[in-house]
């Protein structure tokens, strides 16, 4: 583990005991003692949970006609948001596969600040630097920053009670200070529920975490690992990179295509993304809820009268409505409502073919 | 791990599960360090009553919400009860994995093979 990179509260979750594990090159907390996957998951959906994902990519596009650029890299549509909003985009290859999916913040004309995933900020950052014209700045502020999310229905309370910005639109965020240095607190998150992504400089990001957590602590809540983050998300068919989304799986494919600014004249991957969009050949990504006993998970075959139809990219229990949930790339043949079986390590596991989310949510309440 | 507990009584695999001899029968299922690896566990499948199994044989499967582990029958018999609260309440392998959460009964084959399995101070050098 000596070559792994530390989020600024690593020492944090050693203290707390924390299953620590390889998320992108960063040494990052599974699950903490006390807690563990199922606890932490409930927490966040009935109380509020926190999360240090300050493994996550920091960088910034800046200069004259920085959003105007990036607009012009990324699928989704910049100037369908005003400054002080953020967006869900991909970064694809001129192919249409994803290099990453990511979160853009709108600050000004002249400013975008950009979170990809960790393992993909070296390659975003330098896919966009080699596009950029003189007079755009492109830098990764990977340890410049922290990221601690604050998710579940009890979040408002706890960041009220610090005196950090609330009840800002979902997709939107305030920047303000702690002990002196910024703070972006943006209304995001990865688990489905009402929520909040902090964004504090590296400097405090211990400062913030451990007022944080006290408060969630107070609201009933607790610290949670990456593998809550996992099922939460989950639950929610919310694509992982690497899993649901790859240089394989376009965004077409994976149904981000909500994700993607048809209209625009430019962005990478543009005419194969169309003449895919187009064809109305490629598989699908659907839900698959089991209804038999066992648990799907990635690469798993999807079966039809024995013949394969499709394969599992993402599954697990959920934690919610205990049962198998998965996400699978299925062939256009297969329609919402289909009986199908999943082949589970030779074990043949019955599931019906959904439109995620797989539970109610509250990510947009007002 | 030193709070995970390991009774003196039982014997031990290498696969981390435990044996208990009562009587004619044997009763297995995995060590506190096996559930705590695991996490969460969310599905246990078990044998049937009334399969033979050899020792080393998979013969069940543990699933956690993050990752599933093979069942290995630590020595040779036949099946003759499954621990069946199991398919409802998984987790009590993680609460009590020696107690509530076992897993299932062997009769032997041979009846001394138990001698054979790592005594509690042998697992936990096995473990450091």
């Amino acid at each position: 583990m000596t070559d792994l990179l530390h989020s600024p509260l690593h020492d944090r979750h050693v203290a707390l005991g924390a299953k620590m594990a390889d998320f992108g090159g960063w040494e990052m907390p599974i699950e903490y003692p006390g807690g563990g996957v199922v606890a932490e998951h409930t927490a966040v959906r009935e109380r509020v949970g926190i999360f240090d994902v300050s493994h996550l990519g920091k960088a910034r596009v800046s200069g004259p006609g920085a959003a105007d650029f990036v607009n012009r890299c990324f699928t989704n549509d910049l100037r369908r948001i005003n400054p002080g909003q953020a967006q869900y985009t991909l970064c694809c290859t001129p192919q249409g596969g994803v290099v990453d999916d990511l979160i853009q913040y709108l600050r000004a004309d002249d400013d975008v600040f950009l979170i990809p995933n960790a393992a993909n900020t070296a390659a975003v950052v330098d896919l966009v630097r080699s596009a950029a014209s003189e007079g755009i700045t492109v830098e990764n502020l990977h340890d410049r920053y922290g990221v601690i999310a604050v998710q579940g229905p009890a979040s408002d309370e706890v960041l009220r009670g610090l005196g950090l910005p609330v009840d800002h639109d979902y997709m939107s965020f305030v920047e303000t200070q702690w002990e002196g240095l910024p703070v972006i607190v943006c209304r995001t998150g990865y688990t489905g529920e009402r929520g909040y992504e902090i964004v504090p400089a590296w400097d405090v990001a211990g400062s913030v975490w451990d007022a944080l957590a006290a408060a969630v602590v107070e609201h009933g809540g607790m610290p949670c690992g990456l593998g809550a983050r996992d099922t939460l998300r989950t639950e929610m068919g919310y694509p992982l990179h690497g899993n649901d989304l790859s240089l394989d799986i376009t965004p077409v494919m994976a149904g981000s295509s909500w994700a993607v600014g048809w209209s625009k004249d430019e962005f990478w991957g543009r005419e194969a993304l169309i003449a895919q969009r187009e064809a109305k050949e490629c598989r699908l990504m659907r839900g698959l809820v089991v209804t038999g006993r066992g648990i799907p998970r990635s690469h798993c075959q999807v079966l039809v009268d024995n013949e394969v139809v499709g394969e599992v990219t993402s599954g697990t229990f959920s934690p919610t409505r205990k049962q198998g949930i998965a996400l699978a790339l299925l062939d256009r043949s297969v329609a919402l409502g289909d009986e199908v079986v999943i082949d589970v390590r030779g074990r043949g596991v019955p599931a019906t073919v959904t439109k995620p989310p797989f539970v109610e949510v509250g990510v947009r309440e007002s | 791990m030193s709070d995970l507990e390991y009774p003196a009584d039982l014997r031990y695999t290498e696969e981390h599960e435990w044996v208990r001899s009562t009587g004619d029968t044997v009763r297995v299922g995995i060590t506190a360090f096996a559930q705590d690896s695991l996490g969460d566990v969310v599905y246990v499948s078990l044998p049937n009553v009334g399969d033979s199994v050899s020792a080393g044989d998979t013969c069940g499967e543990v699933e956690s919400t993050k990752s599933v582990s093979d069942l290995y029958a630590p020595l040779s018999g036949e099946v003759t009860a499954v621990n069946e609260s199991l398919d409802t309440a998984p987790e009590l392998v993680n609460s009590d994995p020696y107690g509530e959460g076992w897993m299932y009964e062997l009769r032997l084959t041979d009846s001394t093979s138990v001698d054979s399995l790592m005594d509690v101070e042998t697992y936990r050098g096995h473990l450091s």
